[in-house]
């Protein structure tokens, strides 16, 4: 069994918004980079079932060759191979086109994981698109993947509840963070390993970008001072807040 | 700009979509997904029962392509997000996703970085598909009923087992004009116990954050940020959130933000209007005693 996840390095999501700064529409290149918020989920995903039907865990991903060190903590993770493309597009096609090349190189894919959306472009969209490009069936905002009587079943959050859905085609799952999908730490042992494992690069395909003009990237102003209200006394803390409230007609 | 919704049925998501689709057509034409009432307002209604995406997704292609639409309009929901990528894809359409804004011009905008950043991008070729960010937009008010022509469904390679919803007591958190969130910081799932009684006196929901969502101290569903619920009340109590940019990204629209942190440094108190630096359990019993005590 061929599972494959694709894993996208961001810059430091944690940043707070006080401390972000744009150079030419991005993230300034000083802030730390990652594995996305929702790839490590998707990551821990493919261990589980790694671990669970003796499968094979191939960790994908488009982007710098700077990244690879970052990269190689899906391998501490429980990864067996990574390929990389290099390329620095923040097409959605550009980014898709380019991950079809590198799963289809790997020949006979069961399914493909990827996180609900990475933590940069906040698109969500990648997953979908990969999908329709191969061919396979699109799942989004799924916790966990099992194999029941040789047909895969995904248990889908949506925004009253869970779906527990029966695929009968290959597929590309987007997953989301669940308590059950928490990415464990790695043991000193496989981040150690995990330095030496090669690391198969590709060199992008050339594919045209999506047809939308990019004017501008601003960092939002927020014009809001807090008042600190006093806590000497909780109970006086909690009569002037509300009457705050209520004087600026909130309550 | 020939236009079609695509959304189940649901009076608030169809509210928003028609409200955005008004920025580029009278008339709209309509999707409906699921089971109930179908609201007026709409030029060609289709309707199938069915809700997986997967299970739909020929259907639309042979509908786009025969309607010659040049705006596909949906919402930025599990259902929504199953349909518009793969969409976009087979179609080899431009795709935005998440827009929180639209401008003349054919001018959208949407989040960057946890909406640490705002993109603007202005649509150069249709047709083009868009996803609009929940509570992002007014909602119409769509009233009356529709005739609905049967949208006819090819292969299906999803099979829905079940569909369990989660009960969340009280006021939904989309439609709350209070809610009280807990984060991690509150310590433990049984203290979400102070936070509803807090709720239920002011009328409002309860919130989580990703933290608390992650620890298994509450479903999903009660999550507040980017990928969980936007929320747009008039006060927002955030209890012990630290205030990561993709939980402040789903408050954006909160008319007043309350803190309660014991960290003076946590970052929600940038965003917040009234902060108290304090242990919660000392703040929230007194915000209840006295919320009696004025009989409320």
């Amino acid at each position: 069994m061929n599972i494959v996840v694709c894993a996208k390095v961001v810059p430091d999501y944690e940043v707070p918004a006080s401390d972000f700064e744009l150079v030419n529409g991005r993230a300034h290149k000083r802030f730390t980079r990652m594995i996305g918020l929702y790839d490590e989920n998707a990551v821990e995903v493919g261990v589980q079932l790694k671990e669970k039907y003796n499968g094979n865990l191939i960790i994908i991903s488009y982007g710098r060759e700077e990244d690879i060190p970052i990269l190689r903590k899906a391998i501490a993770m429980g990864g067996d191979k990574l390929i990389i493309i290099i390329g620095n597009s923040d097409d959605p096609y550009i980014i898709s086109e380019n991950l079809k090349m590198g799963i289809e190189r790997i020949g006979d894919v069961d399914f493909v994981l990827a996180g609900r959306q990475s933590a940069d472009m906040d698109r969500g969209i990648v997953p979908g698109i990969l999908a329709g490009m191969l061919n396979y069936t699109f799942v989004p905002q799924v916790t966990q993947i099992e194999l029941i009587n040789g047909l895969w079943k995904a248990i889908q959050v949506t925004e009253k509840g869970i779906r527990e859905i029966k695929v009968s085609k290959k597929a590309v799952f987007s997953i989301t963070d669940d308590p059950g999908n928490i990415p464990r730490i790695p043991p000193v042992r496989r981040i150690l390993a995990a330095k030496k494992m090669p690391v198969e690069k590709l060199n992008e395909i050339q594919v045209p970008p999506m047809q939308i003009e990019e004017i501008s990237v601003d960092i939002p102003k927020i014009e809001i001072e807090c008042e600190f209200l006093s806590v000497e006394d909780p109970k006086e803390a909690a009569r002037a807040l509300l009457n705050r409230l209520k004087e600026e007609r909130y309550l | 700009m020939k236009t079609l919704i695509i959304e189940i049925i649901d009076a608030a998501r169809l509210g928003e979509l028609y409200t955005v689709s008004k920025f580029f057509t009278d008339t709209p034409d309509l999707v409906a997904l699921g089971e109930g009432d179908i609201p007026s307002g709409f030029g060609k209604v289709f309707h199938t029962d069915e809700i997986l995406g997967a299970n739909i997704l020929n259907a639309l292609l042979d509908l786009i392509k025969d309607e010659r639409y040049e705006l596909i309009l949906l919402s930025s929901s599990t259902e929504g997000n199953s349909i518009a990528s793969p969409l976009a894809s087979f179609l080899s359409l431009p795709i935005i996703s998440e827009v929180i804004g639209i401008e003349k011009d054919f001018i959208v905008k949407k989040p960057l970085y946890g909406g640490k950043a705002l993109v603007t991008y202005k649509i150069k070729k249709t047709p083009i598909i868009i996803t609009i960010r929940r509570n992002s937009f007014e909602r119409e008010d769509l009233k009356g009923s529709s005739n609905t022509i049967p949208l006819e469904l090819k292969d299906k390679p999803l099979e829905l087992l079940a569909e369990k919803e989660e009960k969340v007591e009280g006021v939904p958190l989309e439609e709350a004009d209070i809610i009280v969130t807990g984060g991690r910081g509150i310590g433990a799932p049984e203290n979400f116990k102070m936070l509803r009684e807090l709720a239920d006196l002011l009328k409002g929901a309860v919130g989580a954050s990703r933290g608390a969502v992650d620890e298994g101290w509450v479903p999903p569903q009660m999550q507040v940020g980017q990928t969980g619920k936007i929320v747009a009340p008039n006060v927002y109590f955030a209890i012990g959130v630290s205030g990561a940019s993709q939980h402040l990204a789903g408050i954006t629209n909160a008319k007043c933000v309350v803190a309660i942190n014991i960290d003076e440094e946590a970052n929600i108190f940038k965003r917040a209007n009234f902060g108290i630096v304090s242990d919660y359990r000392k703040i929230v019993p007194a915000l209840i005693d006295v919320l009696r005590e004025e009989g409320i």
